[in-house]
């Protein structure tokens, strides 16, 4: 009899046995893939979203389902009010920042990030590696292999700067200068429109508002064009300088009919006109002149 | 870890035989040093039962205890075999979830109407939406943005500006403000030399507060630019000496010794445009009169203007113009 119930016990043994070496291999195999999981996607299980994770996966009661849902709902919040006030204090709006792990050990972590969005009308996508090492109380980070893709078919004095900029990793300095290009250019398209309202007869914009091309004839005298050219030319460092120069198209006829300089030397003239009044009433006056309008 | 028990079942009763043994040699020294005479009788009685109750127990089904064991083993790796499924498919769907928010912030979509196919969804939109922000919030500050806390309850802002240089993220600085009455400028820790108060009068900030900080940004950044490449030089190129430079970093003397004939030449940069880091002047001393006016001087000057005086001195290193 006893030697009957040794023998069932050792069959029994021997099962399970194999089936626990089968279980610790598939948690290994999990173990492995749940950490390759987390290099594509970062959770930083602290906190509610840990409750929440664990809520999930039913390590909690049903009950807690409410108090793990609020919890969560106020921090979402609190991060969607930071991000708003972050948007707007950058003047730049990111749509979205993936996050690939590279390489992750005690004291350095690499990364690539993906991050894509739009400064006004101006829309870019970034990528790069970041690491960071930690050396004592500190840790450098440092950017490398970085990636500037931005439509520039219309931004040729931007493609310089770009490539350049890829050269030296100066991510910082590539955000610096496109909020400050983008700021330019608006405050280009507001002049624009602001005397397209204000003289709709004379002010056409053939290229729309965004254009650096601002067309100034009278109706009654369609030959005579007068082009005010206002482009935002970004040198290589980075620097953004607006040009604007007053061209003219004034058919041979008419110049042999009006040989003093005020016509052909529009354009110098223009220049000191800058100097003195500024971009936008040295415009103004150039289109008031164009008008031919009886006020001052 | 789960560790392998070694497979006692076949060992177990001689090992068992072997500590009774041993324990019986014990108090046999033990009751030799107690007792006189031949107590050895008494000592092979005590042995030869312990042999009996060691062979009884080998009969005995040590296994019941020993299934109990695995079975509670297998049960244990099961929940986390199940655990760990479970995690997995969750980090699954909230991948899901999240390539798809990212998709809809970068085309402006309306949002989906998912759905309720599980109980949780509600949890797992949350959970990936905490990702998003948390990460494009990273990203804001990864590319150099204004970091605002709100401190004081309300009363007060930290302002933190980032400074980096080909790649390298340098020092941070900070601006306090009271928000009331005005917004003003409590506390900082920017350097005496950059001209905050001035930055701040020439500003809007009351009504845009970028009037101060992208000016300010701008010349922090500057100066970290300027400082990390004078640190360059030193640390590149110990053949070329520093003979001067200052706080702000906007002057830098630099004695170079041209290869063969061993003149020196004294090159002074100077930056004086603050918000830039390539030199405005520079300037070449040289007891042979004529270097500095030869083809090959007058382009390392213009090298010099050009490109951050680190690399600069690489090409002209390179050209075997200095040594």
């Amino acid at each position: 009899m006893m030697e009957k119930m040794s023998e069932e016990n050792i069959e029994d043994v021997r099962v399970l046995e194999a089936q626990i070496e089968n279980l610790q291999a598939e948690v290994a195999a999990l173990q492995r893939q749940q950490q390759d999981n987390h290099k594509d996607i970062t959770f930083h299980l602290r906190g509610h979203i840990q409750d929440a994770m664990s809520y999930v996966c039913g390590q909690k009661q049903a009950g807690e389902k409410e108090k793990v849902l609020s919890k969560l709902t106020e921090e979402v919040e609190e991060l969607e009010e930071d991000l708003k006030r972050q948007t707007q204090m950058n003047g730049i709006s990111l749509n979205s920042c993936t996050t690939k792990t590279l390489q992750s050990s005690g004291r350095q972590l690499v990364q690539q990030l993906c991050v894509s969005g739009h400064c006004s009308e101006l829309v870019f996508q970034v990528e790069f590696q970041l690491s960071e090492v930690k050396k004592g109380q500190r840790s450098e980070r440092t950017i490398s292999d970085l990636n500037v893709v931005m439509d520039t078919s219309d931004l040729q004095n931007f493609s310089s700067f770009l490539s350049g900029v890829e050269e030296s990793r100066d991510l910082l300095l590539f955000f610096r200068t496109l909020r400050t290009f983008s700021d330019r250019c608006d405050d280009r398209r507001r002049t624009f429109q602001h005397f397209q309202e204000k003289y709709p007869s004379v002010v056409s914009l053939p290229g729309g508002c965004r254009s650096a091309v601002m067309t100034l004839n009278h109706p009654e005298l369609p030959g005579c064009v007068l082009f005010v050219h206002w482009s935002v030319e970004v040198s290589r460092e980075g620097r953004v300088t607006p040009k604007i120069e007053l061209l003219t198209k004034i058919p041979e006829k008419a110049l042999q009919l009006f040989p003093s300089q005020a016509v052909s030397g529009a354009a110098e003239a223009f220049q000191s006109l800058l100097r003195i009044l500024g971009p936008e009433a040295a415009v103004e006056s150039v289109i008031m002149a164009v008008s031919l309008s009886q006020d001052t | 870890m789960v560790t392998q028990p070694p497979p006692k079942s076949k060992k177990k009763p001689q090992l068992v035989l072997n500590i009774f043994i041993w324990e019986a040699t014990q108090n046999k020294e033990k009751d030799l040093r107690s007792m006189d005479g031949a107590s050895t009788k008494g000592v092979l009685s005590h042995l030869s039962l312990l042999e009996v109750q060691a062979r009884s127990r080998k009969t005995q089904p040590q296994q019941p205890s020993r299934v109990k064991e695995l079975k509670a083993k297998a049960e244990a790796l099961m929940t986390q075999r199940d655990q760990l499924k479970a995690e997995i498919e969750t980090h699954k769907s909230l991948q899901k979830l999240r390539a798809s928010m990212d998709k809809q912030r970068t085309h402006e979509e309306e949002e989906e109407e998912m759905a309720e196919d599980s109980d949780n969804s509600q949890l797992l939109r949350l959970m990936a939406r905490h990702t998003q922000l948390k990460d494009l919030l990273h990203a804001h500050d990864i590319i150099g943005g204004y970091n605002i806390i709100k401190t004081r309850k309300g009363k007060g802002l930290c302002i933190s500006l980032t400074t980096a240089y080909n790649g390298v993220y340098l020092e941070n600085y900070n601006l306090e403000m009271d928000l009331k009455p005005t917004l003003r400028i409590s506390r900082d820790n920017i350097p005496p030399f950059i001209p905050l108060k001035s930055l701040a009068e020439q500003s809007n900030m009351q009504t845009d507060i970028r009037t101060l900080l992208d000016p300010l940004s701008q010349h922090l950044n500057a100066f970290a630019a300027r400082k990390q490449q004078f640190k360059l030089v030193k640390e590149l190129h110990k053949s070329v000496q520093v003979m001067e430079s200052n706080a702000l970093c906007s002057l830098l003397v630099l004695m170079f010794t041209v290869p063969r004939e061993k003149t020196a030449v004294l090159c002074s940069l100077e930056y004086t445009d603050h918000t830039r880091c390539l030199p405005t002047r520079v300037h070449f001393e040289c007891e042979d009169k004529g270097l500095p006016d030869s083809p090959q001087w007058k382009k390392n000057g213009s090298l010099l203007m050009e490109t951050p005086v680190h690399k600069a001195l690489i090409t002209m290193k390179k050209m075997g113009d200095i040594v």
